[in-house]
């Protein structure tokens, strides 16, 4: 088991820069996720650190060892693919032992590993079958295996369960967290899902553009995103952004006219922002309420309403045309049409700079 | 793939030096005659691999080809066989691939089947017969035994690549004209054959280049009374004037022009229809 | 099918078939017929009579085949004609093919500058006819213009140098090695094209399990394209014991010197048509063209029952 450490790490295709300096470290033991919408970089990140892709600037450690002219196969590592990349051509067993061949591992040995892992993997009866002759989710666990035998250092995933159907990604996603607290391995997977990233991760890296935008635990990320993209990103419905001014900056907070009939005193620190300022309200649709059970109001048409069975969403409209989402009870009786007020409290209020920044928030919420 | 800066250098000069080397062989031949072609006949000899300069180019050998055989008309000759054939091949191969791909009927696979034997089994075996039916039909030394005997030979391929692309089509296209009650044929003219054209660049290539190049049938069927291909023509002026080098490399390069151009002309569907409509 | 496309099958009447499939299918199935398989089957028929002076036919059953493979006088041509012939092949399989593959090889090479170009000049031969390849090397291999002494003399090979095409030892190779040369380009782009749809990330589970590039190419690549390496070879299998354009060009028909490079094309085309003092025979011709059809026949039945079969079972 190894640390993975990047320190500005910057990718060019040619004059386009797709990575801009990433920095970040990965502990040893640790699963490590990195998220964020399609042509964010994570992917490149990831191919990077396997070296399927060569590094423009900026220093890979792998296990405290520079790592940047090292090839692959000599880095420790082994890398789930999001297709399985499995050997059409060779059995289930020959697929799992390919790599061992180059590691020089002897002929026992690689037997032991790889039957070992079929057994984890409940693999043994396939040991013979070819890949056409499985299933999309046996295939991911041959693809995973083939990973295990050869106790890398760090386990590489590469959106492994973007191909198999919703029933079977929440099975797999439960095997490899099972996995991953067997062998204890440091896992650097790599998904778009935001629900994977926080169900799997010990520490989630959220990108954006070839950058990173915030590192930290999943409860981390969901109490005190840093910026108005991550709060977006995690947590699903995404959190709702209601437009504001600030009318004022005291030791309570800071005051925002938001539109409705009195303003919100939102429990932040001031950081530096005057009264006229532009700000948003950040306030994610699970703590927000039907009705004024809530200080803080908000009064809207509601557009469409989504019954879920243990949950309700209603999708508002307000006044000025903003949208809000409302997480309502299973058992409400609200319908498309009406007018409405919902409600939060003050305190489940983010608060958003003109640059999308937030403010610090000075509720003690858990931490991750 | 990511590999060592050095390593990577070393490999891709080699791959490169290997690529070059073996083009240079594959058009050297070509070259040679082209840059001949138009040199003095003391020129070719005496410095066969040098370019023409001021003092050693001469066009003497195209003047005496075109003065002496009618390449204009042989190029002519040609091009109606080669473009009819095509033309015969697509509308008909278009039909029956259509027809075979679309309905169930009995015997499809049978007459599926039947079609397809043409690909593995040449057509020239049946020579002896062929040249009895076409001096049975009076055709002889006519483009048109030439273009039937072609279409016949082009069919099965492309009634293959048709067929393969023509099931890319999606069903939803066919379904909703059937709905609206439009006709077989005006479904096949009007929404089917828009939609096969970029299949047209991969047979028009696996049709067009054999029966160009094609020296077996207008030797046989076509091959006096100005009824002569290009590719004969060649042949039979080569035959003639074998020691006179200026004007045999003069109707070497015409015979190679026409190609050439329309091959770099259109490499890049070539290619392409190629790499797809092959890999079967 | 839905119901609507039965419907429009059967709209016209219970017939079970619909004048317009009849329609598409008459033109094509009828000139192919005519002209593809009813000559062929015509020759066959012909075959089994021979003629008299008068052109009278008489049945003669399988005769003519036993006068092909009995009589010295036809069956020493014939079995020169089919030696020459696997020779050619031979050649064509070792040569061709490996040099198709390992231009194939170096083309698919991930981000090679010039790929296209490299591509479109080495597939510029297969466009050429043979006619005009055939006079080219002629020239080129010929001692009066000597190029190619004086290539090889650079390269210190000058001895090495003689009039291959002349030479009864030497004529069928260089001839088959310009057959090679000219159509080398289509194994070459039939493989390329099954390389490059190799996914990439099976090269890349490969680099990463640890394999050097040779052995990627080798167990993984390689194995893949099998089966375009099986069309390429019935392709020249059928087209190489069809040949006779580029010998016909060379060496005329009749395919010196000493008939070392007839093959079964030209000897057909002699026993056909007759040259200087052979006279034409008709159905000796088309015996002839009947054990070619049987000889090529049997190599696509080997290669679609032995080769194809073993193929699918080993891959997806």
């Amino acid at each position: 088991m190894a640390d993975v450490s990047l320190r500005n790490i910057k990718k060019a295709y040619g004059k386009v820069e797709v990575l801009h300096g990433i920095t970040l470290d990965v502990k040893d033991g640790e699963f490590v996720v990195f998220v964020g919408p399609s042509g964010c970089g994570k992917s490149t990140a990831l191919r990077i650190i396997a070296g399927l892709e060569e590094i423009t600037s900026g220093e890979l450690y792998i296990g405290g060892k520079l790592v940047n002219e090292i090839p692959p196969a000599e880095r420790g590592i082994a890398m789930v693919f999001q297709s399985y990349a499995l050997y059409p051509h060779m059995t289930v067993y020959k697929n799992m032992a390919f790599g061992l061949k180059f590691a020089k591992t002897n002929k026992e040995d690689a037997d032991r590993r790889v039957r070992e892992a079929a057994e984890i993997l409940k693999l043994t009866p396939y040991l013979d079958r070819k890949p056409r002759d499985l299933s999309g989710g046996q295939r991911q666990r041959v693809a995973i295996g083939r990973a295990i035998v050869r106790e890398p250092a760090v386990f590489l995933f590469d959106e492994p369960l973007s191909n198999l159907d919703a029933a079977l990604r929440i099975n797999t996603r439960i095997e490899i967290a099972k996995l991953h607290r067997t062998l204890k391995a440091t896992t650097i997977y790599v998904t778009h899902d935001q629900v994977e990233a926080m169900t799997l991760a010990t520490k989630i890296v959220v990108m954006n553009q070839g950058r990173v935008e915030q590192v930290g635990g999943p409860l981390e990320l969901y109490h005190h995103p840093r910026n108005q993209f991550v709060a977006g990103f995690i947590g699903s419905p995404k959190m709702n952004f209601v437009p504001g001014r600030i009318t004022a900056i005291d030791a309570r907070g800071v005051t925002v006219e938001y539109g409705e009939a009195k303003p919100v005193v939102v429990p932040v620190g001031g950081d530096g922002a005057k009264p006229g300022d532009t700000v948003s309200l950040g306030i994610r649709p699970e703590h927000m309420g039907e009705g004024s059970a809530g200080s803080v109001g908000f009064t809207g048409t509601i557009e469409a309403v989504e019954l879920l069975g243990e949950a309700s969403y209603l999708y508002l409209r307000r006044n000025d045309g903003t949208p809000l989402t409302v997480r309502s009870p299973g058992s409400t009786i609200a319908e498309a049409g009406a007018t409405i007020t919902a409600s939060c409290n003050a305190d489940a209020i983010h608060l958003f700079d003109e640059e999308g920044n937030a403010f610090s928030r000075r509720n003690a919420a858990v931490a991750a | 793939m990511a590999m060592v800066n050095r390593r990577v250098n070393l490999n891709r000069i080699a791959v490169h030096a290997a690529l070059i080397f073996y083009t240079l062989i594959a058009t050297c031949p070509i070259a040679l005659v082209l840059v001949n072609s138009m040199k003095s006949r003391n020129a070719i000899f005496g410095n066969p691999l040098s370019l023409p300069t001021p003092a050693t180019f001469d066009l003497v050998g195209y003047q005496q080809v075109l003065e002496k055989a009618d390449f204009l008309l042989y190029f002519g000759n040609s091009l109606v066989v080669t473009v009819v054939s095509l033309a015969l091949v697509l509308v008909t191969g278009a039909m029956a691939a259509w027809a075979l791909g679309e309905y169930r009927f009995k015997g499809n696979t049978v007459v599926a089947l039947y079609m397809a034997v043409g690909i593995m089994v040449p057509i020239r075996l049946g020579t002896v017969s062929i040249l009895k039916m076409i001096v049975g039909m009076g055709l002889i030394n006519s483009l048109t035994a030439l273009i039937l005997v072609y279409t016949a030979m082009g069919l099965p391929l492309a009634i293959l690549i048709l067929g393969e692309f023509m099931a890319q089509i999606p069903r939803d296209l066919r379904e909703a004209a059937r709905c609206d009650g439009v006709s077989e044929y005006r479904i096949f003219t009007a929404v089917i054959l828009p939609l096969i054209r970029p299949a047209v660049a991969t047979v028009a290539v696996f049709t067009m280049v054999p029966i160009w190049n094609d020296l077996w049938f207008p030797l046989i069927l076509a091959s006096g009374d100005g009824k002569q291909t290009i590719t004969l023509g060649a042949q039979q002026f080569i035959g003639q004037y074998v020691t006179n080098w200026n004007a045999v490399l003069a109707a070497l390069s015409l015979a190679i022009a026409p190609i050439l151009v329309l091959y770099v002309v259109f490499s890049r569907h070539l290619v392409r229809g190629l790499t797809m409509g092959a890999v079967k | 099918m839905t119901s609507i496309a039965m419907a429009a099958d059967t709209s016209v009447g219970r017939r079970k078939w619909p004048t317009h499939i009849v329609v598409f299918l008459a033109p094509a199935f009828l000139v192919y017929t005519v002209f593809s398989i009813y000559p062929l089957i015509d020759t066959i028929r012909l075959s089994l009579y021979t003629a008299d002076d008068t052109g009278r036919q008489s049945f003669i059953g399988l005769g003519n085949f036993v006068t092909l493979l009995t009589d010295p006088n036809w069956s020493k041509p014939f079995w020169n004609a089919f030696r020459n012939n696997m020779i050619f092949f031979a050649i064509h399989m070792l040569v061709q093919t490996s040099l198709g593959l390992a231009l194939a090889a170096l083309l698919s090479l991930p981000r090679l500058k010039g790929a296209s170009i490299y591509r479109t000049l080495l597939f510029l031969p297969t466009m050429l006819s043979v006619v005009i390849i055939g006079f080219v090397w002629q020239l080129i291999l010929s001692p009066l213009w000597g190029i190619a002494k004086s290539l090889l003399a650079s390269i210190g090979l000058g001895t090495l140098f003689a009039p291959w095409l002349g030479q009864e030892g030497t004529a069928l190779i260089t001839v088959s090695l310009i057959s090679v040369w000219q159509f080398v380009g289509i194994p070459m782009i039939l493989i390329y094209a099954a390389l490059i749809n190799i996914p990439d990330d099976l090269i890349d589970a490969a680099t990463v399990d640890g394999a050097p590039p040779f052995y990627v190419f080798w167990a993984i690549r390689l194995p893949l394209v099998y089966p375009t390496l099986g069309v390429v070879s019935i392709l020249t299998f059928v087209g190489n014991f069809n040949a006779f354009d580029l010998i016909y060009a060379m060496k005329g028909a009749q395919a010196g010197p000493n008939l070392a490079t007839d093959i079964l094309g030209t000897f057909f085309y002699r026993t056909f048509f007759g040259y200087q003092l052979q006279t034409g025979n008709p159905t000796m011709g088309a015996a002839v063209a009947t054990m070619m059809l049987l000889i090529i026949l049997i190599g696509v039945l080997f290669y679609l029952f032995g080769v194809q079969r073993k193929l699918q079972h080993h891959l997806a």
